[in-house]
């Protein structure tokens, strides 16, 4: 932001060409990131051929006229300025790179180069782009940013987890996500499981949320082998760099003050039967079952005198809050930037709550010439008020979605409907308002995010640098159900008489890694860049567990006073990595690039033979723009052709999954042992084989900028829970068999349609992208289907892994319609044997993607600014599983059910998609392509609209800089999905079974307005 | 992080020595980590002090664990009960609706989850059997004892897996490749090898001591258990007289004795325990898929039918009766407000799940009596029926609410009134299918139950993914 309004303030200068006598003006070029002298820079007097170059220290003398010079400062990949010298006899410059050109710096892995120079896939967002959005974490920043990245909120809760996939899914039971390194810190990103002591009905506790997204100067998302193979084993998935905010030299500091407010607000409202409709629905579908509705007490009127909407019951208005003060500063030795902030934002469901306090801390002390420390410091505290979601009996929303209008929240007096109260609906109508507020669920968080690190100029151009850092994490779960909830009081099989929880989990990696790089020059044409680096990294855990039941009251609400404590536990565990790694850039004249890298990792997750994987990538450009016969086109600016192949690697599994164990078991109050796992000592990493071309072309100064990306991914010896027969005695093991590729090709356009900026006049820019994945499964152990995803009525499973068909896909029977005769469902034969079995169980779908992409247009007129952007999936399908349930055709008359019951088939002849209700039939509610709905989605996921206040008003209040913004978050949707949200993944983190709604939240639309005040 | 800032104006030299050593120093620790509360395989069964843990671990595996969900107890009684005229469906899983409505697949969790642990178990067994007689030190006594126990433990696992799905495949090796592409074996070779175990178990497994209670006594395999298992596999068998003569020989050694029906409810180890798999506070499966007490009485998922509770609440069910319980809050729409009471919670001391107890000897001598025509006298097959109706009346003062005791019958009359004392006897403890299998009266009983019955249903489906994980299995169940 400093460095757009610096440019600004140049390009506004006005100059006069007129000469009269000359003088001599003196000064000295800094670089502006560290204040380091710029020798050789040039200083021209604009319109004449007068100049000179900087000396070693940064320092010229020039001789200009003394009416109306302009000096032009120069120096390769920094931004040209133009400064007037006014009467100043002493003018000093600080250079700076420009974002915007092709000489920004990316950090690459362990190492940075300039953008021109990058071989590989690189997009980098800048902190701009997301600086007005309310995000929680940096995951959701990155949604419809660059091409190739997929990102999913995987519901609306706030501190919720984020699906975030780079080029497709290249792995089936292994992890996923991307490996996220923030400030050269590989973070602590767990799996399900890990971090959550207890499920909370697929939505999980999301720990990026611990990274307060306004500290963050930018991220680099690396997609190919070439970019991301120095992160060997675990790249395969994609790294994401995060660079933290860090002060500048020689500036002064500055103080900035953020303020965010706003409203929160469900998206969609599914639209469910009144009680008056939904008993015209049970007594019609007891009556086709030949019962007699009466009998079963479904009376008119009296039923459905209670007409209750549990969803406005369970929904609010949710309060976004956030505050946030930064400073930062530096002279020529010691830069530092600090930031204190905290994050509230109340989810829609009724006491739902996620507070993040943080503080980050970036210090830097040129200690002598040679050597330089560094020490970035992240520590953030949250508090998440959670509440039970999704599949759950007992869960909020999902209570809210099924419950049945016929029973109300309170009774007369106004309390809540408990276990104890006589009218309590119970099982499986328990009150979800009670549901919601009564019991406490708080997860606390804990994260210190620290590094120290050195670097030392051995000779010229040979640089050690050595880290050290610390990624601590502990979440401890405080949760109390009291004996007016469900678990709390109506099940004696849990609680009894109140249910308490206390779970502990610490996780802390330490790493460090040690790099020496050096770069020489060969007759000023053969450019290398070499680096050499080693690392070590241990991960170790302890958790704790502990619950307890039968409480005197619910005025007592801690484990201690609990009559029964019979489930405790702890734990710990450990795993670790060491590698060696090594880069050998080279240019020759900056037009024919190569590079090579390669990664040797070991991992304590493997067998003894198998620890060590290698993982190296090769790449090669061509900046045919630096060819004579393109340097003449004077509209082009740089067009760079690359290519990549490579090696990475994967190994997020549990630990210790290569060896066959046995973990204790109890039987009869006496201890003994059973098998937990069947030893496989040839495990060994999972590797993706990737290839990459990708072509970068910049135009008519930068005006119009597109990269266009072709790649090819091959994942092989898949890390894969292999299903065996059960006829071993084992269900399966940790395996490596089968394959699964990804192609794809990636297009990012970004234009300057409009430009009259130099003259506040209004500038339109755009940035689109999008991005084509072919996810498929190569091959498995054999071609029989692999079942996931839940368990299905009528067939086996919802979802299937098939060779030839991608991950993510669905199974089913195949619905072809209503019979208008009976009103029953038909279903295909698809094995012609004459009835409707699970043998009939058939491909109906998949939940991945054909299209995905964002478009950004942003707008700037005077002092005001407007980005809008839209994001966009499309051909994938979305398994509407709360339907089973809520669209039921009644097998049971226990649930609400959705609007669509209204057109169900009623008599003979009726032509409709919905069969009819029969109290108890279960065919018509097999699972089956009824339920797979088409989940392409176009969204206006965000709108920001900002004002700065004029400096002249600011000037009197000695106020820097001030704006006034307004954002507005998924403001629109064009979707045919029938539910809430085609957005949403009830199994957060899943593969295989991605894109089922079961009772997920929808997203929010969040509404705030902020103002950013800088002293 | 210290070294580092003291170091920061050291020589080069030192920089690099430091980090050499701390890599080749912490090389062993990061990539070779001991394993934390798990055994690996090669220190599981190597020295006689782990005889018993494996032992152990067979018991668990036959009894069920909450994770992973596996065991046979829980799924066993299921299939007998859940599969026949007992319950109607009154949840939301669909597990227990298919198997309540008649409308069991092969896709049924239960299904699969029964399968998983009789060949779990029998993993177990089979292990001990290939491992023992390789440990070195173990006493001949201990030896011969867990032996027999591990062929109790399987025998009965393939006994349970055989009156289930039919012939399955015959399990003898821990050889997972050749486990993975078994065939299935005949129903006859499978009862060969049933018999084998049991016959082999009786000679070497202790006769247990009635001083040590219940909780010892009727918690591991006896010579008792074995018989009785033997007198169940021969009453399955139609072999009278052998079914007879060993449920004579357990009611004989007079180790057991006939408590208050309440106490069968409501009590775990009681003292009429032969066999009995047990919980505690700590293991207790509470809400997992296969905890009973979950099903019935926590969800609520399977509840009583209304035929059933006619016939519980009727004059000869006496005591009985208090297998069922009813509450009038529950009572709305298709609930008609019966609750099964055998399966408490783990802190009522009622969690366990018993595989064999007195009475059923009692009901297999008068099954196999009455098949020989022996009905009255002494030794007939009344004598017994009128023992279990004595202890069904002992607490219920007025006499014209006693359960009638029964005098004369022709042997139709007998069997008729045997197989209705079962149901009072022993229901939701795993019977009722197998007994209307084995007596031919599936098809008159259930059709009259329930409009989806059919035929194929006398036996379960193979489970859906086994089929497809191993081809060799051949074809599906008839009908399925």
């Amino acid at each position: 932001m400093n460095r757009l309004l610096i440019l600004f303030s140049i390009a506004f200068c006005t100059w006069q060409a007129a000469y009269a006598q000359t003088r001599t003006v003196t000064g000295k070029v800094v670089l502006a990131t560290d204040g380091a002298p710029l020798p050789g820079a040039t200083v021209a007097l604009k319109g004449s051929s007068t100049g000179t170059t900087t000396d070693a220290d940064g320092n010229y003398r020039l001789a200009i006229p003394t009416k109306g010079a302009v000096l032009i400062f120069t120096y390769i990949s920094l931004s040209t300025q133009e400064i007037s010298a006014g009467n100043r006899a002493i003018i000093n410059v600080e250079m700076s790179e420009n974002p915007t050109l092709l000489n920004e710096v990316v950090v690459t892995g362990y190492n940075s180069t300039q953008k021109k120079d990058i071989l590989g896939s690189v997009t980098s967002i800048s902190a701009a782009k997301f600086k007005d959005i309310p995000v929680a974490g940096f995951d959701q920043a990155l949604q419809g940013q660059a091409a190739g990245v997929q990102v999913a909120q995987s519901s609306g809760t706030p501190g919720g987890g984020v699906a975030v996939r780079i080029r497709g899914n290249t792995s089936i039971s292994a992890s996923n996500r991307p490996l996220f390194v923030v400030d050269g810190i590989p973070v602590f990103d767990p799996t399900n499981q890990e971090r959550s002591g207890r499920s909370f009905g697929g939505q999980n506790d999301n720990t990026l949320t611990f990274i307060n997204p306004n500290d963050i100067e930018s991220m680099q998302v690396l997609k190919d082998a070439a970019s991301k193979a120095i992160y060997g084993s675990r790249a395969a998935n994609g790294v994401v760099l995060i660079t933290t905010k860090r002060g500048k030299a020689n500036s002064r500091t500055s103080v900035t003050f953020d303020i965010q407010r706003g409203v929160v607000d469900i998206i969609k409202k599914v639209k469910l039967l009144n009680a008056p409709e939904l008993l015209q629905l049970q007594r019609e579908a007891v009556k086709n079952a030949g019962q007699d509705p009466d009998k079963r007490g479904l009376i008119a009127g009296v039923t459905d005198g209670v007409n209750t909407d549990w969803l406005d019951a369970i929904l609010r208005q949710g309060i976004y809050q956030q505050y946030q003060v930064s400073a930062s500063g530096g002279n020529d030795k010691t830069r530092f930037y600090l930031s204190g902030n905290m994050r509230d934002e109340q989810g829609v469901q009724l006491n739902n709550r996620f507070t993040r306090y943080s503080t980050a801390l970036n210090f830097d002390h040129k200690a002598t010439q040679k050597l330089t420390l560094n020490t970035n410091i992240l520590l953030a505290f949250t508090r998440n008020d959670r509440v039970k979601g999704d599949n759950f009996l007992d869960g909020v929303y999902s209570g809210a979605m099924k419950s049945l209008p016929f029973y109300a929240p309170y009774n007369e007096q106004g309390e809540l409907y408990s276990p104890s109260s006589a009218n309590y609906a119970g099982f499986p109508n328990f009150n979800p308002v009670g549901q919601a507020v009564l019991p406490r669920f708080r997860t606390f968080g804990a994260k210190i995010l620290a590094g120290v690190s050195a670097q030392y100029e051995i000779i010229k151009n040979l640089r050690l640098n050595s880290k050290v850092s610390l990624d601590y994490n502990n979440s401890e779960e405080d949760q109390y159900e009291p004996s007016s909830t469900a678990i709390g009081g109506f099940l004696p099989s849990v609680g009894g008489r109140g249910y308490g929880v206390y779970i502990t989990n610490t996780t802390y990696t330490l790493l460090n890694s040690t790099t020496l790089t050096y770069n020489f020059n060969l007759n000023d044409k053969h450019h290398f860049n070499t680096m050499l680096g080693g690392e070590i990294l241990q991960t170790r855990g302890r958790n704790s567990s502990a619950s307890g039941r039968i409480f005197p009251s619910d005025d007592f609400t801690y484990i201690s006073s609990s009559g029964v404590q019979d489930n405790a536990g702890s734990g710990a565990n450990l795993n670790g990595l060491m590698s060696v790694f090594g880069e050998l850039r080279y240019d020759y004249k900056e037009k024919y690039l190569a590079t090579v890298t390669t990664r040797y990792d070991g991992s304590s997750r493997f067998g003894n033979n198998r620890r060590f994987g290698l993982f190296p990538s090769f790449s090669l450009g061509w900046r045919i723009s630096e060819e004579s016969f393109i340097k003449k086109l004077d509209f082009v600016q740089d067009i760079k052709l690359r290519a990549s192949y490579g090696f990475t690697g994967n190994e997020r599994i549990g630990d210790f999954t290569y060896l066959g164990t046995w973990s204790a078991s109890t039987y009869s109050g006496a201890t003994g042992v059973s098998p937990s796992n069947l030893n496989n000592p040839l495990l060994q990493w999972e590797s993706t084989r990737e290839a990459n071309i990708g072509l970068d072309a910049s135009f008519f100064n930068g005006r119009l900028s597109t990269i266009f990306e072709v790649y090819d991914n091959l994942t092989n010896r898949l890390l894969f829970n292999q299903p065996i027969p059960r006829t071993t005695g084992f269900g399966g093991f940790q395996g490596n068999i089968g394959a699964v590729s990804n192609r794809g090709i990636e297009f990012t356009l970004s234009t300057v349609n409009f430009d009259r900026s130099a003259t506040k006049g209004l500038r339109w820019n755009t940035d689109l992208n999008f991005s084509h994945n072919i996810n498929k499964v190569v091959s498995l152990v054999d071609d029989k289907p692999i079942f996931r995803g839940y368990t299905a009525d009528g067939v086996s499973n919802t979802n299937v892994i098939l060779p030839g068909y991608p991950l993510g896909t669905f199974w089913g029977l195949k619905f072809l319609g209503v019979d208008a005769a009976t009103g029953n469902a038909i279903y295909e034969d698809k094995n012609d044997d004459g009835r409707i079995s699970p043998d009939d169980g058939q491909v109906i779908g998949t939940a991945q993607p054909a299209l995905i992409g964002g478009l950004t247009n942003r707008i700037s007129w005077r002092n005001f600014d407007l980005s809008v952007f839209f994001q966009f999936s499309y051909g994938n399908k979305m398994l509407n599983f709360s339907n089973t349930t809520l669209l039921n055709n009644g097998v049971n008359l226990e649930n609400n059910q959705v609007v669509a019951a209204l057109r169900r088939w009623q008599k003979p002849g009726d032509i409709t998609d919905v069969p009819r209700y029969e109290l108890n039939n279960t065919f018509n509610n097999f699972h089956s392509s009824r339920f797979i709905e088409d989940g392409s989605y176009l969204r206006l996921k965000n709108v920001a609209f900002g004002y700065n206040l004029p400096t002249r008003w600011l000037n009197k209040v000695k106020v820097n800089n001030a704006r006034l913004y307004a954002t507005a978050v998924n403001l629109w949707t064009l979707t045919a999905y029938s539910g809430a949200d085609p957005e949403v993944s009830t199994l957060d983190g899943s593969t295989a079974a991605q894109g089922i709604d079961f009772f997920t939240l929808p997203q929010t639309r969040n509404i705030t307005v902020g103002l950013t005040v800088g002293f | 992080m210290n070294k580092i800032s003291k170091n920061k104006n050291s020589p080069i030299g030192g920089w690099g020595a430091v980090l050499f050593l701390l890599l080749l120093g912490s090389c062993r620790d990061v990539l070779q980590p001991k394993p934390i509360d798990i055994l690996a395989d090669q220190f599981v069964l190597n020295e006689p002090a782990d005889v018993q843990t494996v032992r152990l671990g067979a018991y668990t595996a036959f009894r069920g664990t909450t994770s992973p969900n596996q065991g046979v107890s829980a799924q066993w009684i299921m299939a007998g009960d859940f599969t026949a005229d007992y319950t109607q469906a009154n949840g939301t899983f669909t597990d227990y609706q298919e198997l309540a409505n008649k409308q069991l697949t092969a896709a049924n969790g239960v299904v699969e989850a029964l399968w998983g642990g009789i060949f779990n178990t029998v993993y177990l067994c089979n292990f001990l059997l290939e491992g023992l007689p390789k440990v070195p030190g173990v006493r001949e006594a201990e030896l011969k004892t867990v032996t027999a126990e591990a062929r109790f433990l399987r025998g009965l696992a393939n006994f349970i897996g055989v009156s289930t799905y039919g012939g399955i495949p015959k399990i003898t090796t821990t050889n997972i490749d050749a486990n993975k592409i078994v065939t299935r074996t005949t129903k006859e070779e499978i009862l060969a090898s049933v018999l084998a175990d049991f016959q082999a178990a009786l000679t070497d497994l202790p006769n247990g001591r009635v001083a040590d209670g219940p909780a010892i006594f009727a918690a591991y395999a006896t010579k008792n258990a074995a018989r009785a298992a033997l007198a169940r596999y021969y009453l399955y068998q139609k072999n009278w007289a052998e079914a007879a003569r060993f449920a004579t020989e357990v009611i004989n050694t007079r180790n057991y004795e006939l408590v208050d029906y309440q106490a069968v409810v409501q009590q775990d180890f009681t003292k009429e325990s032969i066999f009995e798999v047990g919980y505690t506070l700590f293991d207790d499966p509470a809400t997992s898929s296969f905890s009973m007490n979950n099903i019935l009485v926590g969800r609520r998922e399977m509840i009583p039918s209304n035929q059933l509770i006619t016939q519980l609440t009727s004059r000869d069910a006496g005591e009985r009766q208090l297998t069922i319980a009813f509450d009038p809050r529950n009572q709305r729409g298709s609930d008609n407000g019966w609750t099964v009471q055998k399966y408490g919670t783990a802190d009522q001391n009622n969690n366990n799940n018993v595989i064999f107890r007195l009475a059923e000897m009692y009901l297999i001598r008068a099954e196999a009596r009455a098949q020989q025509a022996r009905i009255a006298g002494a030794d007939g097959a009344l004598a017994d029926l009128n023992v279990l109706r004595t202890r069904a009346g002992k607490n219920i003062t007025n006499p014209a609410q006693k359960p009638t005791l029964i005098s004369s019958a022709t042997q139709p009359e007998a069997l008729t009134l045997i197989e209705r004392e079962r149901v009072y006897e022993l229901a939701f403890e795993g019977h009722r299918w197998y007994d209307l299998v084995r007596t031919g009266r599936a098809q008159a009983v259930m059709s009259a139950f329930s409009p989806n019955w059919n035929v194929k249903y006398e036996t379960w489906p193979l489970p859906q993914s086994e089929l497809q994980r191993n081809p060799g299995l051949g074809a599906q169940n008839p009908g399925y």
